[in-house]
C-alpha cells in the first residue's frame, strides 16, 4: 500500500472550562488518517474543528486519548521535544495571517527554516524557492502590510511548506479571502497535495472549500459525524 | 540564540518610541557618569594621601589660626622629620570669578615634604632665591595663559593689601602633581613674604598659621605622634587637632555636605526611574508580540529562544542607549573638566565610572526585560495565537 496510516487518533477527548462552565470539544473521538490525504474537516462552531487540529498539530494536549503522527506518540513527548517535532514536520497555515508584521515576505518564510542547520544563503534560496512555488517571486521583499490578503496567505502556504514537512495544517485558509484569492489558495493547497504528496488537513467552513478535499470529516459537538471519500478532481472543479 | 534580525526589526516597530526610551537611557546614563566623576575627584584626595604626613590644625577650626611658636615645638617631637607651615591666601586674579587656591608656605620644604610635586618649568633655585616669586600648577597656567617669568597679580581676599593694589608674584615655575592630593590649579609662594608684609603693615590679615603639615621619619608612629602632637598643646594657647591627610582631605568633603550621598541619591534615583520607564517599554512591547510570540512557538521555536527574543529586544534598547549616554560621557569629558575647573579639579571620566556605566545598563537592560521574557516563555501557543493585537 502507498499511503499508510499517518495520523491515528483513538479516544481522544478534550475538554476546556470557561466560565465556570466545562465544555467537552472532543469526546471520545477515534479516527485514521492516511498520508498524502486532502482531509477537511466540516462542522458547525464549536464542534471542535480547530481543538482538534491544534492537538494534531502538537500545540494543544489531549485531556484523554492517543494521538500518534507518523508512529510518534506525542503525549510522550515535552514541550521542547514536541517543538523541535513540529518544526520538522508540520506546516501550519493559521486562521489569521499571522505573519510577523516587522519582516518581508522572503524574513517571515525563512524565520522557520531559522530552526534547520542550512546557512544564511541556502535559507534564502529555500525561502525563495517556496514563495516562487506560490506565485510570489516578485512580492519577496514586500511586508505583509503591503500586500493583499490572498497574497498574505500564500507567503503563510510558503512558510508552512518551506521545511518539505509531512503534514501542513490548515485553519480555515480561505475564511478571510475574497472568492478570487480563496480560489487561487485552494489551487495552490490542492498542488501542494498532489504534486508534491502533502498531507493536508483543512478545516473550513466553507462547502465549496470542502470539495477540493479528498475527504471530508464532519465533526458534531466533539463527535465524529458522516465521512465523505470523493473522487479526486480538480480545485473548485 | 534569538535571530538578531527579529530582535532588531521588533525593537524598531515603533520607531519613535524606542528612540525616546533609549534617548532617555542616554541621558540617564550621562548623568551617572558626571554625577560619578564628581565623586571620584572628591575621593581621589583622600585615596591619594600620604600615610607619612599629618596635619596639625586647630582644634576649634580649620579657620582658627595657630601661633607660629608651634613649629619649632613640632620640630622636636620624636617622629617628626619635617614641619612645613600652610598659610591660605583667599585671593583671586583680576576678578572673583577667577578664584583657585593659594598658599603661603614654607617653599623649600614643599618640595621635600610633597615629592608629588614636580617642577616642569623654571627651577627651584630661582623660586627659592626670590621672595616674591610664585609657582604655579600646569592647569591653571594654561587656563591662564600663563608663562614662567610673567607676574601674576592677586587681589588678596583674606590678606589684603593696605595700599589696595594686588599682591604681584612672578612667575618662577610651573608644577605638575602626579597625583590627585594636590590639585593642579594652586598658587604657591613663601610663608615669609607674607609675614614680613604683615609685620610692616603692608597688609593686613590674620596672624599665626593655617596648618602644619609634619613628615614622619619612616618607620614612625602615627597615632602616637598625633597623640603627643595634641597632649603637647592641650593646655593653649591653642589646642590641636591631628590628623592623617586621608582624614584631613576627608574633612574638606564632609565640609560641603555628605556630598556622596547627596550625588548617590540622584544617581539612584535617576537609574530607578529609567528603569521603570525601560520596563514600561518592554511590557508594551511584549504585549504587543504576544500573537507574534504564539506563532513563533507554534513554529517550533523553543521557549528558551523567546524568553531570548524578549531579553534581547530589552539588552539591545538599554545597550544602545546606555553606550549613547557613555560615549556622550567621555566626548564631553573635556568641556566639563573646563567647565568645573577649580571646583573639581582633575574631572575625568574614570574607567571605574566607565565599568560602573556598563554595568547599570546591563543591569537595567536585564531588569526590564526579564518580566515581559518570563511571561513569554510561559506563554501557551494557544493563548498567544488567540491574543488580539
Amino acid at each position: 500500500m502507498a499511503e499508510a496510516a499517518l495520523i491515528q487518533l483513538k479516544d481522544l477527548t478534550k475538554t476546556y472550562t470557561r466560565g465556570g462552565e466545562t465544555l467537552r470539544v472532543l469526546d471520545q473521538l477515534a479516527l485514521t488518517m492516511e498520508r498524502g490525504g486532502f482531509y477537511a474537516l466540516m462542522g458547525p462552531s464549536g464542534s471542535g474543528k480547530t481543538t482538534r487540529l491544534n492537538l494534531i498539530g502538537g500545540i494543544d494536549r489531549a485531556d484523554h486519548g492517543e494521538i500518534r503522527i507518523g508512529g510518534i506518540d506525542l503525549a510522550h513527548l515535552n514541550n521542547a521535544e514536541l517543538a523541535r517535532w513540529r518544526a520538522a514536520s508540520v506546516g501550519f497555515v493559521f486562521q489569521g495571517f499571522n505573519l510577523m508584521p516587522v519582516l518581508t515576505a522572503l524574513e517571515n518564510v525563512e524565520l522557520q527554516l531559522l530552526l534547520t542547520d542550512l546557512t544564511r544563503a541556502q535559507r534564502r534560496e529555500h525561502a525563495s524557492y517556496a514563495l516562487e512555488l506560490v506565485g510570489l517571486a516578485d512580492r519577496m521583499h514586500h511586508k505583509p502590510g503591503q500586500l493583499s490578503g490572498g497574497q498574505e496567505k500564500r507567503v503563510a502556504i510558503a512558510r508552512a511548506i518551506v521545511t518539505d514537512p509531512t503534514l501542513i495544517l490548515a485553519d480555515e485558509p480561505t475564511g478571510d479571502l475574497d472568492r478570487k484569492s480563496a480560489q487561487a489558495v485552494l489551487e495552490l493547497l490542492t498542488k501542494l497535495n498532489r504534486e508534491l504528496g502533502k498531507t493536508i488537513l483543512m478545516v473550513t467552513h466553507d462547502p465549496a472549500a470542502a470539495e477540493v478535499a479528498r475527504t471530508i470529516v464532519h465533526l458534531d459537538k466533539g463527535r465524529l459525524g458522516r465521512i465523505e471519500t470523493r473522487s479526486p478532481a480538480g480545485a473548485g472543479g | 540564540m534569538p535571530p538578531f534580525r527579529l530582535v532588531w526589526k521588533n525593537l524598531l516597530r515603533h520607531r519613535t518610541r524606542a528612540l525616546l526610551t533609549a534617548a532617555s537611557l542616554a541621558v540617564a546614563i550621562f548623568l551617572l557618569c558626571v554625577l560619578r566623576s564628581l565623586l571620584v575627584v572628591l575621593e581621589s584626595g583622600i585615596k591619594a594621601s600620604a600615610s607619612n604626613r599629618l596635619i596639625v590644625q586647630s582644634s576649634v577650626s580649620l579657620f582658627v589660626y595657630l601661633p607660629e611658636s608651634y613649629e619649632a615645638k613640632l620640630e622636636r617631637i620624636e617622629g617628626v622629620e619635617r614641619v612645613v607651615r600652610w598659610n591660605w591666601f583667599g585671593g583671586y586674579y583680576q576678578e572673583p570669578k577667577n578664584f583657585f587656591a593659594q598658599f603661603a608656605t614654607d617653599v623649600e620644604d614643599l618640595f621635600e615634604v610633597y615629592p608629588e610635586i614636580e617642577l616642569v618649568e623654571g627651577s627651584q633655585e630661582d623660586f627659592f632665591g626670590d621672595r616674591r616669586a610664585c609657582v604655579i600648577g600646569s592647569e591653571m597656567a594654561r587656563k591662564f595663559n600663563m608663562r614662567v617669568g610673567d607676574t601674576m597679580p592677586v587681589i588678596g581676599g583674606l590678606f589684603p593689601r593696605t595700599d589696595g593694589q594686588p599682591w604681584d608674584f612672578r612667575i618662577a615655575g610651573i608644577y605638575h602633581s602626579v597625583k590627585p592630593n594636590v590639585d593642579n590649579n594652586t598658587l604657591f609662594f613663601h610663608a615669609d613674604f607674607l609675614q614680613k608684609a604683615l609685620e610692616s603693615g603692608a597688609a593686613n590679615g590674620p596672624e599665626g598659621v593655617g596648618i602644619f603639615v609634619l613628615r614622619l621619619e619612616p618607620g614612625a608612629d602615627r597615632v602616637r605622634v598625633a597623640e603627643t602632637v595634641d597632649a603637647l598643646f592641650a593646655g593653649g594657647p591653642q589646642r590641636t587637632q591631628t590628623t592623617t591627610e586621608a582624614e584631613f582631605q576627608a574633612q574638606f568633603v564632609s565640609m560641603v555636605g555628605n556630598v556622596p550621598f547627596f550625588v548617590g541619591s540622584i544617581g539612584g534615583g535617576v537609574l530607578i526611574a529609567i528603569l521603570l520607564a525601560t520596563l514600561n517599554t518592554m511590557l508594551m512591547a511584549a504585549r504587543e508580540q504576544t500573537r507574534d510570540i504564539g506563532v513563533l512557538k507554534a513554529l517550533g521555536f523553543r521557549d528558551g529562544t523567546v524568553f531570548g527574543l524578549m531579553l534581547g529586544q530589552s539588552m539591545l534598547l538599554t545597550g544602545v542607549g546606555g553606550m549613547g549616554g557613555l560615549l556622550i560621557a567621555l566626548s564631553s569629558e573635556r568641556f566639563f573638566a573646563q567647565l568645573l575647573g577649580t571646583a573639581f579639579p582633575g574631572y575625568h571620566i574614570a574607567a571605574e565610572t566607565v565599568v560602573e556605566a556598563v554595568i547599570a545598563t546591563l543591569l537595567i537592560g536585564v531588569l526590564a526585560g526579564i518580566v515581559p521574557a518570563l511571561r513569554a516563555r510561559k506563554l501557551s501557543v494557544l493563548t498567544a495565537l488567540r491574543s488580539v493585537g
